[in-house]
């Protein structure tokens, strides 16, 4: 009986390693797919500059779409796109795009913990 | 679950502060906890009214992250009859204050901005504040939007100006539509406004024109001129028709009947 779920456990094992790869790789490629969309002309998009203050004037400068992102996500300490989705009603799929795209403007910064990707406004660098 | 409320406008003298401080009395008169907050770090006015003049630590430095906001509340319950709590958070009048107010740059702005939102959970959340009253300076600056981004509810305080309708419309439009805010509009200093009739012509006048709900129509009162600010008017004042007009926008607020 043990020998038998230690015999399940394992391919189980295998399984979440494989999602856990694939969600990072979905993670990659959506930030990837944003950062050709907005590359070219738009330098300020491009990821590794220093960071943009996401405060009000630059909130309402916003398009709409990022500004609801945006928002939700000023009211929370950190949350991730699932969170974000909740409080927007538009899919997770779609908020983690917007996410990802204000994480390469320099808005927001993402952290992992486990298998979760958590986003946040880094308000206590100075300058 | 506590609301916070930005009181605006787009013009000065539109009635903010009067507004911001009676309103709030008006909620601890009905026995609610309520903290009221100066951010017109440009011009100052809430110590004044209030005469808390002597205070030592400010809203300001709540702002800068220099105090906790437990400190910088002044507890003015004693003021208000009727059980509430009434408090205050003032901008420091001091000139070096208001000039060092006005050079602070856009990554202060949003950390203010941080710094209001976590009211919510400072005040709202762990004290059982009932409301948190922002009293803002008029147009579009950084205090004002950030206090309305932060904010559940706008009161737009207006008047008949005709410079003032123009730019309030377009406030409605361009600001607070694009924050999803819910707001509710104040006619201030209204001439002729205690026939029934003409209110309710008022009323629908504004409906048509902003588009948006109507909380109050407030008459013009030559008593409240007089007073020139030396009083909280509901307090001392409980059956002047301004009290009654208050109490009324206050249900209205607390029953969520502005929509």
């Amino acid at each position: 009986m043990i020998k038998d779920q230690a015999i399940i456990k394992k391919p189980l094992n295998i399984l979440e390693k494989i999602e856990e790869s694939l969600e990072r790789l979905n993670d990659k490629m959506e930030v990837i797919i944003e950062i050709q969309k907005t590359s070219g002309d738009n330098q300020k998009s491009a990821p590794g500059l220093p960071e943009a203050s996401l405060d009000v004037m630059t909130l309402l400068s916003m398009p709409d779409h990022l500004r609801k992102t945006a928002m939700a996500i000023c009211r929370c300490t950190k949350a991730t796109a699932e969170e974000i989705a909740e409080q927007t009603s538009r899919a997770r799929a779609v908020e983690s795009a917007y996410l990802n795209q204000l994480v390469i403007m320099g808005y927001l910064k993402k952290t992992r913990k486990g298998r979760k990707a958590y986003f946040y406004v880094d308000r206590e660098t100075t300058g | 679950m506590g609301k916070i409320i930005a009181v605006h406008s787009y013009k000065g003298g539109t009635g903010k502060t009067l507004l911001s401080v009676n309103l709030a009395a008006t909620f601890a008169k009905n026995g609610k906890k309520v903290a009221i907050f100066d951010l017109d770090f440009r011009a100052p006015s809430l110590f004044a009214i209030l005469k808390a003049e002597n205070s030592e630590v400010w809203f300001n430095d709540y702002l800068n992250s220099t105090a906790e906001v437990s400190n910088i509340l002044v507890d003015l319950s004693s003021k208000i009859s009727g059980g509430g709590k009434f408090f205050a958070g003032l901008a420091n009048p001091a000139t070096e204050a208001i000039r060092d107010m006005s050079s602070k740059d856009r990554k202060w702005e949003m950390r203010a901005l941080g710094r209001l939102l976590a009211l919510k959970e400072s005040l709202i959340t762990e004290q059982g504040f009932d409301y948190l009253i922002f009293d803002t300076s008029p147009g579009l600056q950084y205090s004002s939007i950030n206090a309305i981004v932060a904010a559940d509810f706008v009161v737009v305080a207006t008047t008949g100006d005709r410079s003032d309708v123009d730019g309030t419309k377009r406030m409605l439009k361009e600001l607070y539509n694009l924050f999803e805010k819910k707001t509710g509009l104040v006619l201030n200093k209204v001439l002729d406004a205690s026939a029934t009739s003409k209110k309710s012509e008022i009323a629908a006048k504004i409906k048509t024109s902003y588009q948006v709900p109507m909380l109050g129509i407030v008459p013009c009162f030559c008593e409240i001129l007089r007073a020139e600010g030396n009083l909280i008017f509901v307090q001392d004042k409980p059956d002047h028709p301004f009290t009654k007009i208050l109490a009324e926008m206050a249900r209205k607020i607390a029953d969520n009947e502005v929509n």
